[in-house]
């Protein structure tokens, strides 16, 4: 009795190649190939113009999934980025107002309560056994409620021309959105691949224990990493009020999965441990894009919605194929 | 870029409805009858400026009629509405004031309690279940407003755009059918497209730039289904150096709306009377509580605002 | 002799490329016990999956009771007669005895399950096995020897003609072994042929009739076990001979590195004193939960301890974090590699540098270049086979993880290293290696903390051991008067 022989081995071979490929550059050709189809379909896509805009609109989502990026990587969650917008947004809008202080309050007093929710995040889950997911939901409610508090429920509005620069202007005809989405994408991939916190992130969330027992403090390392993540947050919200001219408590809702989105969609594992800042970027421009895209060719809400949904969990899958 | 619903935070929900109560009393005026009436109230969210502004005239009018207002905030969950209203129903209060957050998804909560015999009053915007008594105003009409000021602005010929509210929310629904009513009339009118921009400024921005990409100068008016909304556009516009070309109209005349339309940025916005809004739901409850004869149906029309009457609205 | 049961010739299969079997041959006789072994990764398990219809060979010829075997699918190999116990027990821990036994092959009656039939028919299974065991006790609540009794019952319920066993006694007590070892024989003599797998070379020489050596999937040799002793089975096994497995231990031992006085903590373990000097190793004897690895974790400051006093180098110390052990010289190789040893999706590379990352780096940057000359050394020094420095550990063999994790250690240049259970699940090469590695550091003045269940292991390597007890220490042999008896006689103290 004999088997076929060659044909089994073959298909194996070939398989396995493909699912490497796949892993390795399958993001980018998507991304690649989604922008092919909406130039093909809508001449007003391929544009610079809409190129400027796209990539302005995914700033603050890029902003928040780099922070996103950095939790997820030592195998945690940070659900309150979304509300710490709004406070860091209301916050620095309340010293904006034209000629009170000088541009620099509002930035770091809006960065000082993304830190500082950042910390208390950090704080609660090194100290407790209580899930991340767990605290940073309920980080989420009290910034929501801070934020409501501090405005009243009502947009602060009224921002000096100096501090709607900041995320509304133009260097050179380059949105300055653009400028700092560019520094903060170099500085975070810097964090992550050349330094010693970069490398533990990584170890944290490969193994804990092992981490543990290689000297490292691993709740050092969380710590900074929730405060890294309140920081972007809050430059994102900073970023967003200046942009829209006020300082909304309602802004930021639902960001936080947005931003989880972009974070997995570009393959950092959910379980912690791999990931990459470049992935990330790739993946908050792609749903940049086919939001944009969808917008351009009047697709009706309802399907966007659908569309998103089938991307986020073909990114996922493709993810547990890859291992 | 929203993609998924905020997660619902059922676990907290009822928390939240205890946490979130406030009551304002007035002890000066309490006991006229003997026993003080109690009120509870479940707005929609107070985090939009417009719910907290009928609120505060609701809170003024309690104080003044000497009655207890126990207010929730639904957090724009129906079903979070529907547990409040429960939770009121066991504490047996007088009269409930429903801000309903869904038309459908919050019947429940108005059949529950005239089961419990306990009179409800929807305010601002319905359910399909009928209550007791409705206050507000007819958002179809506000819509039918603010088209028609683009019709008459542009002379019944122009390119439209439509910014929607959330999708399926009553507010959403009716100012939809009340500028496609006029878009009727109007067959020079051509509505190019139109999108949901969830009731918010930033997310108004981003779908205004894309619009701008696709339709650029083709573009004469936008119509917002709230002020947050045509603000956004506004801001869009203003960045593209097109809004001095594209009239962009809103609804609600919040007090930022007022302050960009005194700039000449925002061309006109459709006035809705929270103040009269919460005062007559508060007095209607009172009346309902009472067993008084009262209107089953209060509305309170809408104000056009333009330039010239500007600063009759403005504080 | 009887004919063969079963008979396997020019067997070969490749996965992408790589072989993995070559023209192995193997015949199987009613009654025999026969040995499969090999190193990891020399072919056992692909040739094992093959058998029992998992995996469908390139080529080569299979035949089974006198007819060929066509296998594509694990049910009509398991009605043909092969059954296999597989090392991680298949069973389902809400269902009863019998249920499991029969699972999928349920008695019926007017279309429903006849559960009397069934515990009947259960209980003379088990009667025949000499089993202990109530057919309608739920498998939860049952011990792993227990369940796999039950898989053996359910391999007989088959009327299984070959029964496959993978590493049997892996999770089984010394009497639970004894037991298995009674059913095997009485399976011999009932006519049933048995494949046994195992690393456990007194079993083998105990237990099997024939021994067949796989390495690099090819078959080296199948004599009768008569033809064997233990050292030319390792030299088969390894491809080279061993003039022994455990070097001569390095006899110029130093000053005292570390010094426990009197260490306790509330129900792990108290009054533990000892000492170990450069270049000696000293070896923790002592069962299962004994307190052996809850004595070095203390030491180690990955768990607490509240009484006693640890000295280095002379010098009293605090440890309470593994951040302090490694500040005060002390490297640790944990029992369970996956568990505290490595990160799996980081490179060999960023796993060797782990600990002293922040002797890397320039200008607050991680310095690779620098790295890589490091992780190189390393990886040279301490034999590690990959495929290069990037590749990520969790897709080595265990032999070379566990050198990863020496060579982490190692790099923090300690002057005491701790090894709990270092060969734990690594083939018989790879153990030669680290004993021999061990020998390296102990000239280099570098003292060793070493615990092993492995008795040879631990007295061939150990200059003392230190036998514990349920968590009290009960003796300090030196290396001339332990013996496994007295060892032995100490740990059940």
């Amino acid at each position: 009795m004999q088997w076929p022989s060659e044909m089994n081995t073959t298909k194996t071979l070939i398989s396995s190649k493909i699912s490497g490929q796949l892993g390795q550059y399958g993001l980018l050709v998507a991304f690649l190939l989604i922008c092919v189809a909406l130039a093909i379909i809508s001449p007003k896509f391929l544009t610079v113009q809409n190129g400027l805009i796209i990539v302005t609109q995914v700033s603050i989502n890029a902003l928040l999934a780099f922070g996103v990026t950095f939790v997820i990587i030592t195998g945690g969650i940070d659900l309150s980025i979304g509300s710490i917008v709004a406070v860091a947004g209301v916050v620095s809008a309340s010293f904006a107002h034209p000629d009170s202080y000088p541009v620099i309050v509002p930035m770091l007093m809006g960065l000082l309560v993304g830190v500082a929710f950042g910390a208390l995040n950090g704080w609660v889950i090194t100290r407790s056994n209580v899930p991340p997911f767990i605290v940073t939901l309920g980080t989420m409610t009290i910034g929501r409620g801070l934020a409501l508090i501090l405005s009243k429920g009502r947009p602060v509005s009224n921002l000096s021309d100096e501090f709607n620069f900041l995320g509304g202007g133009k260097i050179l005809g380059i949105p300055t959105l653009i400028i700092i989405l560019l520094v903060a994408f170099a500085v975070c991939s810097v964090v992550l691949r050349k330094t010693v916190l970069g490398r533990y992130m990584y170890a944290v969330g490969g193994n804990e224990p092992a981490s543990r027992a290689s000297g490292i403090n691993v709740s050092r390392v969380k710590m900074k990493v929730y405060v890294l993540a309140g920081g972007l947050a809050a430059l994102a919200g900073i970023l967003l009020t200046s942009r829209i001219s006020t300082g909304q408590p309602n802004a930021g809702e639902g960001f936080e999965l947005d931003a989880i989105a972009a974070t997995i969609i570009g393959g950092t594992s959910t379980t912690g441990g791999t990931g990459t800042m470049t992935g990330t970027l790739i993946g908050a421009l792609l749903i940049g894009v086919i939001s944009n895209g969808l917008d351009l060719l009047n697709v009706s809400s309802y399907y966007q919605q659908v569309v998103m949904g089938v991307i986020i969990v073909g990114a996922v899958v493709l993810d547990s194929l890859k291992k | 870029m929203n993609l998924i619903k905020p997660f619902s935070t059922l676990a907290l929900a009822a928390l939240l409805a205890a946490c979130n109560q406030t009551s304002s009393t007035n002890s000066e005026t309490t006991a006229i009858e003997g026993k003080k009436l109690t009120v509870g109230a479940t707005m929609l969210a107070m985090e939009h400026e417009f719910v907290v502004n009928v609120h505060d005239e609701m809170v003024k009018q309690a104080e003044k009629d000497g009655i207890e207002l126990l207010t929730v905030d639904a957090e724009r969950s129906a079903l979070k509405q529907v547990e409040q209203v429960e939770s009121f129903i066991g504490q047996n209060v007088d009269a409930i004031i429903l801000n309903p957050a869904e038309v459908e998804a919050c019947s429940p909560a108005v059949s529950k309690a005239l089961a419990a015999g306990i009179p409800i009053i929807n305010v601002n915007s319905e359910t399909s279940a009928k209550p007791t008594a409705f206050v507000g105003s007819d958002d179809v009409e506000a819509g039918r407003i603010a088209m028609q000021h683009i019709a008459d602005k542009l002379g019944g010929k122009g390119n439209v755009l439509m910014m929607e509210g959330y999708m399926g929310q009553a507010g959403q629904i009716k100012r939809a059918q009340g500028a496609q009513e006029v878009l009727k009339k109007y067959p020079g009118l051509k509505l190019m497209a139109q999108q949901t921009a969830g009731w918010d400024r930033a997310k108004a921005m981003e779908l205004m730039e894309n619009w701008i990409q696709s339709y650029g100068n083709q573009i004469n008016a936008v119509f917002a289904h709230n002020d947050e909304m045509a603000l956004g556009a506004v801001k869009a516009l203003t960045d593209a150096g097109l809004k001095d070309k594209i009239m962009v109209v809103g609804i609600d005349a919040i007090a930022d709306a007022l302050q960009s339309m005194k700039k000449g940025t925002l061309d006109a916005t459709v006035f809705q009377n929270a103040q009269q809004q919460g005062a007559q739901a508060v007095a209607t409850a009172i009346k309902a509580a009472k067993k008084q004869p009262f209107e089953k149906e209060v509305l309170i029309p809408f104000e056009l605002v333009t330039k010239e009457n500007l600063n009759k609205y403005l504080k | 002799m009887p004919n063969p049961i079963l008979t396997v010739s020019n067997l070969s299969k490749s996965f992408s490329g790589v072989r993995a079997l070559h023209n192995v041959q193997l015949a199987l006789h009613p009654g025999e016990v026969h040995a499969l072994l090999g190193e990891n990764g020399a072919g056992k398990s692909t040739f094992m999956k093959i058998l029992i219809g998992l995996l469908t060979p390139d080529s080569g010829e299979i035949w089974f009771d006198g007819e060929p075997l066509r296998a594509n699918n694990v049910h009509d190999v398991l009605k043909r007669g092969i059954s296999m116990i597989h090392q991680e027990l298949l069973t389902v821990p809400e269902l009863t005895v019998a249920q499991n036994i029969f699972l999928g092959r349920e008695p019926k009656r007017w279309g429903f399950v006849d559960e009397a039939k069934l515990n009947s028919q259960a209980e003379t299974l088990l009667q025949q096995l000499g089993v202990d065991l109530r057919p309608d006790a739920r498998m939860k609540h049952l011990s792993v020897a227990q369940m796999q009794l039950v898989d053996i019952a359910k391999a007989l319920s088959n009327d299984a003609k070959v029964i496959i066993m993978d590493e049997p006694t892996s999770a089984l007590s010394d009497t639970e072994v004894q037991t298995l070892f009674g059913i095997i024989r009485d399976l011999q003599r009932k006519g049933v042929a048995i494949i046994y797998i195992s690393h456990k070379l007194d079993e083998i020489f105990a237990l099997c009739n024939t021994i067949t050596v796989l390495r690099d999937g090819q078959l080296i040799d199948s004599r009768p076990a008569t033809d064997y002793t233990p050292q030319t089975l390792i030299a088969q096994l390894v491809g080279r001979t061993l003039e022994s497995l455990f070097p001569e231990p390095n006899i110029s031992t130093g000053r005292e590195v570390l010094r426990v006085e009197k260490l306790g903590q509330p129900n792990k373990f108290e009054g533990i004193s000892f000492s170990v000097h450069a270049g000696e190793v000293v070896g923790l004897g002592g069962l299962m939960g004994a307190g052996r690895s809850e004595v070095v974790q203390a030491l180690f400051g990955m768990e607490p301890h509240k009484q006693g006093r640890i000295y280095i180098n002379g010098q009293p110390v605090q440890i309470h974090t593994p951040q302090d052990a490694i500040r005060h010289g002390i490297g640790f190789v944990g029992e369970d590699r996956k568990q505290t040893g490595f990160i799996p999706a980081l490179s060999v590379r960023e796993n060797i540098t782990l600990i002293c990352l922040p002797n890397f780096t320039k200008r607050g940057l991680v310095h690779e270049p620098n790295e890589t000359v490091a992780a190189n050394r390393t990886a040279r020094d301490l034999n590690i086979k990959t495929a290069g420095l990037g590749q990520r550990v969790m897709h080595l063999s265990g032999g070379n993880q566990q050198k990863v994790v020496l060579g982490k250690v190692l790099l923090s240049k300690p002057s005491l290293v701790i090894l709990d259970e270092p060969t734990r699940g690594i083939d018989v090469g790879a153990k030669a290696e680290i004993y021999k590695l061990i020998n390296q550091l102990t000239s280099n003045g570098i003292a060793v903390l070493l615990i092993s269940s492995e008795l040879p292991e631990l007295l061939g390597l150990s200059h003392r051991i230190v036998v514990l007890a349920k968590g009290k220490q009960t003796a300090v042999l030196l290396r001339e008067e332990a013996t496994p008896q007295t060892v032995m006689q100490y740990a059940m103290a």
